[in-house]
């Protein structure tokens, strides 16, 4: 099952993960009324009455809501004239062993929405941690200098978060990032949320490093200076987002995909009522895509796919 | 400020004369430009800032501050300083450096005010976010240069306007006042630039008026102020130019300040920025979406509550500068009823904008003014030249002026490859926005100048505001925002910009919400060959009233939104966020920005003070104010110095810290 693209015109001032649910719940309306108003020849169908059958596109064992048409999208200019920067939201919960397949289908999306045949930097966002300034000066305190080495690789440690996966796993959905590099496709790889230790432990493992760390510093600029230090002696770019980590919870899109006043009628209703699908369903990745005109700093084209799967 | 051609320039009546001539040349002119440059595309963004200054000159011992008429002395010092010049610098109108590929040093150039400095940076700015981390020090930089090219007891300041100009002994050296340019009983003409345009301008706004300008600013009603206040300051009894009768004849209005030269207006600094267009088309965009803006930038960096010695009842220059170079006649300003000249004029030569230009569907026809002043032969002119409606409408509306100065040398041949004539007209506009279309002779694009800004103490605050405007731009861009309101009500909300304290206590009209209906999708009966078709026949986007489209906000709103915000305006600073947020900002780059953006959020929600509140309190707090209005020498010399110490310190010392917050 394949969420659908959605140029983010409404910016939101929440999270990104409110900008996400926003953008989706948009694009399925917009796509709903437009299928109302083709399939009714003039007569007025309510699209909310609509089977969700006449917007959406089953290929396979894919269903695509809404239909994917990538006829139109695309940039106005042309490459080179671009910054595209995507970056890929590997779930929680979600089998790491999924994760070389499902990047490749989360670029390819974005390759064929934008028309471009590459893109210029991928940064992934692994489940279960998030960068936080205190512990990181925490961290830093008791890390003496130069032993950031010598700490233990179990990804325990001092290393924060629950849930949060060990850098051996990391590095092995990391080997199909350096793939895409090989490839030309992708220019630049980056990471996010990393702390200094968990930097210091990744890189070493690395064969393409990854040349961003991309952080969230939330209101107050409190960027611990021992990560600021180490970032410019790894030559590593430390960007800013504002992003969730969990940026698209289960509840959240059973309730954006379900039969309740919110949601669009592609899953049937607790008790399953209506003609939609019954099942579980389990948010699996999020790929958002960025393109920006580089010397005039506007961005042209913004959106999400999203990937679930829906279980007995 | 404009060109700076040099010849004889035509007294007022010969002007007159040729008005047409310049006018039917300036049109030629722009047509030669429009079709040249009308499919020029792809620029990048570029832009600059403007800074003014005031250079006054301190008497310590005496505890006097005047204004220093050096101006043409230290231009001179900044154009023949070598090392200047070595690294790109120097003044433009006389001499200045090879432009390099690192570092430039900044230019400087002459103004109006002979006791005025302008600086710019040395090459443009770009989009990349270190450009933009760049400018503060760069204006600490030209503030530096500007200084040690000066005297050891004079400084550049960025006061909006000096304090006591207009009172006795305010310049050094000193000059007899009522002088034949101005005639002003206040100021000699030796106030002005020497250039002979300048004072050429001057007496021609004047003649051509038929009288001085008239300048009247409320003053503030303090405890002891004299009330019904009449300006103690003005001599009724004077018998040199027939124009000394203006105040007998009412000039001078009860409870106002009184002035009466051109000098009180385009003495005033500003802070003005200019950016460069991709193509003419966003351009025109911009130049549209900017405007709404403009009356609430100007409460924001409200600035001038002091004029002529006394406080003001206002905070802004705005409408000082507006009337201090008003050249309607009477029967254009509807004093008398139309017979030699063409038509009733509502707004100076310096006021808002009264036209939208873009060719955006979302530009309702009610937004525009339905009162807008045309030469109607003019834009015949330019629409059978090929120029749209809507933008013929905007020059033919520029050029419903005269033209001030003419140069004889200049009307001998038209001359296609130029646009002074055209120029003539333009930059004698002084609209609070500003079209411009690409000079000859370079690869310089369409740009948009936006100029209602007041100019603040420290290059901390100029820089935030002109980052700011620089992002707002961005954003206007990314997601595509509109804030069309009909343009009457930027009129009104610029005179409610002037009111005291009006960045916390009025309100301003403004569009509700920015955002594009919906996007419908892309899809398409146009998708030939797409295997999904959908055929979406673009439903007419509801058009409700005009009246329903916006509502009276706060700056606060405007700048940090309403609540809730699901439903309310996003706020301005919300919207950067969200901007920053899209685009790959490195953390301490962010850190920096964010710096800039907490001032204007403290500024808009009242946490910190605008110029004027502040300088207003520090008047009424100085132990010599008598709670009179009256701004003395002595409290002047202590506020420029304040002004100074905090330009240097940028309130780390705690002076100022009301404005700027606790600094690091």
């Amino acid at each position: 099952m394949g969420g659908g693209p959605s140029i983010i015109r409404r910016p939101s001032v929440e999270k990104s993960n409110t900008e996400l649910t926003t953008a989706l719940r948009a694009n399925f309306l917009v796509s709903q009324q437009a299928a109302a108003s083709s399939t009714s020849n003039g007569a007025s169908t309510t699209p909310s009455k609509l089977s969700y059958q006449a917007w959406t596109a089953r290929e396979d064992s894919t269903l695509y809501i809404p239909t994917l048409d990538f006829a139109h999208s695309g940039l106005a200019e042309e490459r080179s004239q671009y910054d595209i920067t995507v970056k890929l939201f590997y779930l929680p919960g979600v089998p790491s062993s999924r994760r070389c397949a499902q990047t490749r289908e989360a670029i390819d999306l974005v390759l064929r929405e934008l028309h471009v045949p590459s893109i210029d930097l991928l940064i992934v966002s692994f489940p279960g941690f998030s960068f936080d300034a205190d512990d990181e000066e925490d961290d830093a305190l008791s890390e003496p200098d130069g032993e950031v080495d010598g700490i233990p690789e179990d990804g325990s440690g001092s290393e924060s978060g629950v849930g949060a996966e060990d850098i051996d796993t990391m590095i092995e959905t990391w080997r199909s990032l350096e793939k895409l590099h090989d490839e030309g496709i992708i220019s630049r790889l980056g990471v996010s949320e990393f702390g200094t230790a968990r930097l210091a432990r990744f890189l070493g493992k690395t064969r393409i490093r990854p040349s961003v760390d991309q952080i969230n510093v939330r209101d107050c600029c409190v960027v611990p200076k021992p990560l600021i230090l180490y970032a410019k002696q790894e030559k590593i770019e430390l960007l800013t987002h504002n992003d969730c980590t969990n940026i698209l919870p289960r509840g959240t899109l059973r309730e954006l995909l379900g039969s309740g006043e919110k949601g669009v009628g592609v899953l049937a209703g607790p008790s399953g009522e209506g003609e939609g699908l019954r099942g579980d369903v389990e948010p699996q990745w999020v790929v958002k895509y960025t393109a920006v005109v580089k010397d005039r700093g506007v961005v042209e084209n913004k959106g999400y796919f999203a990937v679930a799967e829906l279980g007995e | 400020m404009g060109l700076l051609a040099i010849g004889t320039p035509l007294e007022w009546p010969e002007a007159k004369k040729v008005a047409s001539h310049v006018r039917e040349w300036g049109i030629e002119q722009l047509l030669a430009t429009w079709r040249r440059a009308k499919g020029k595309e792809r620029d990048a963004l570029l832009w600059g800032d403007e800074v003014e200054y005031l250079v006054v000159c301190y008497d310590d011992q005496n505890k006097k501050v005047r204004l220093s008429l050096r101006q043409a002395d230290i231009l001179a010092a900044l154009a023949s300083d070598e090392k200047l010049l070595k690294q790109g610098g120097g003044v433009p109108d006389v001499q200045r450096g090879q432009v390099k590929e690192g570092e430039t040093a900044p230019v400087f150039h002459p103004e109006f005010g002979r006791f005025m400095l302008e600086a710019t940076p040395g090459k443009p700015w770009g989009i990349g976010f270190k450009d933009l981390l760049d400018v503060e020090p760069n204006m600490k930089w030209r503030r530096k240069i500007a200084k040690d090219h000066m005297d050891p007891t004079e400084y550049p300041i960025t006061l909006t306007t000096f304090p006591r100009l207009g009172c006795g002994d305010c310049t050094t050296p000193t000059y007899p006042v009522s002088g034949e340019k101005l005639r002003s009983q206040f100021l000699p003409d030796e106030i002005a630039n020497p250039h002979i345009r300048f004072p050429t301008l001057a007496a021609n706004i004047r003649a051509r008026r038929g009288r001085k300008v008239e300048v009247n600013v409320p003053v503030f009603h303090d405890k002891n102020t004299p009330w019904p206040f009449k300006d103690p300051t003005v001599n009724y009894d004077l018998h040199n130019w027939p124009e000394d009768d203006d105040v007998r004849n009412g000039a001078a209005k009860e409870n106002h300040i009184y002035m009466d030269a051109m000098a009180f207006g385009m003495g005033s600094c500003c802070l003005q920025i200019t950016f460069q267009a991709k193509n003419i088309e966003e351009g025109r965009k911009m130049y549209d979406q900017l405007s709404p803006l403009g009356p609430v930038l100007l409460a924001l960096t409200a600035a001038t509550p002091i004029y002529k010695g006394f406080l003001a009842d206002t905070d802004v220059r705005w409408n000082q500068i507006s009337r201090a170079v008003d050249d309607r006649t009477a029967e254009e300003l509807g004093e008398k009823p139309l017979e030699n000249d063409r038509w009733r004029i509502p707004k100076s030569r310096y006021a808002s904008n009264s036209t939208y230009i873009s060719q955006d569907p979302r530009l309702r026809k009610e937004y525009l003014d339905p009162d807008l002043v045309v030469d109607e032969d003019l834009k015949k002119r330019l629409v059978e030249g090929g120029m749209d409606d809507l933008l013929a409408t905007h020059f033919a509306h520029l050029f419903i002026r005269d033209p001030i100065v003419v140069f004889n040398e200049d009307l001998k041949e038209l001359d296609l490859s130029k646009v002074d004539h055209f120029e003539n007209l333009q930059s004698t506009n002084w609209q609070h926005m500003r079209f411009k279309p690409p000079p000859p002779g370079n690869d310089t694009g369409w740009r948009v100048e936006f100029r209602p800004m007041e100019i603040q103490i420290t290059d901390f605050e100029n820089a935030a505001f002109s980052i700011f405007i620089v992002l707002i731009t961005r954003v206007i861009l990314s997601f595509d925002l509109n804030f069309y309101v009909p343009i009457q009500r930027t009129t009104e909300n610029m005179e409610t910009a002037h009111r005291r304290d009006a960045v916390l206590s009025e309100k301003f009209y403004f569009r509700k919400n920015p955002f594009p209906s919906r996007p419908i999708k892309a899809t398409g009966s146009s998708a030939s060959g797409s295997t999904t078709p959908l055929p979406v026949s673009r439903p007419p986007s509801p058009v409700g009233p005009v009246e329903d489209e916006y509502e009276l906000m706060t700056v606060d709103e405007i700048i940090n939104g309403q609540h809730p915000a699901a439903d309310g305006f996003p706020g301005l600073i919300p919207l950067v966020e969200n901007y920053l947020n899209s685009v790959n900002v490195d953390v301490e780059t962010r850190c920096d920005l964010a710096r800039y953006l907490d001032l204007i959020r403290k500024r808009a929600d009242g946490t910190l003070w605008t110029g004027a509140k502040w300088m207003r309190h520090f008047v009424r707090g100085h132990p010599d104010y008598r709670f009179d209005s009256v701004v003395d020498e002595r409290i002047t010399y202590d506020l420029v110095k304040a002004a100074e110490q905090i330009t240097r310190n940028e309130a780390r010392d705690g002076l100022g810290a009301e404005m700027l917050g606790r600094r690091r």
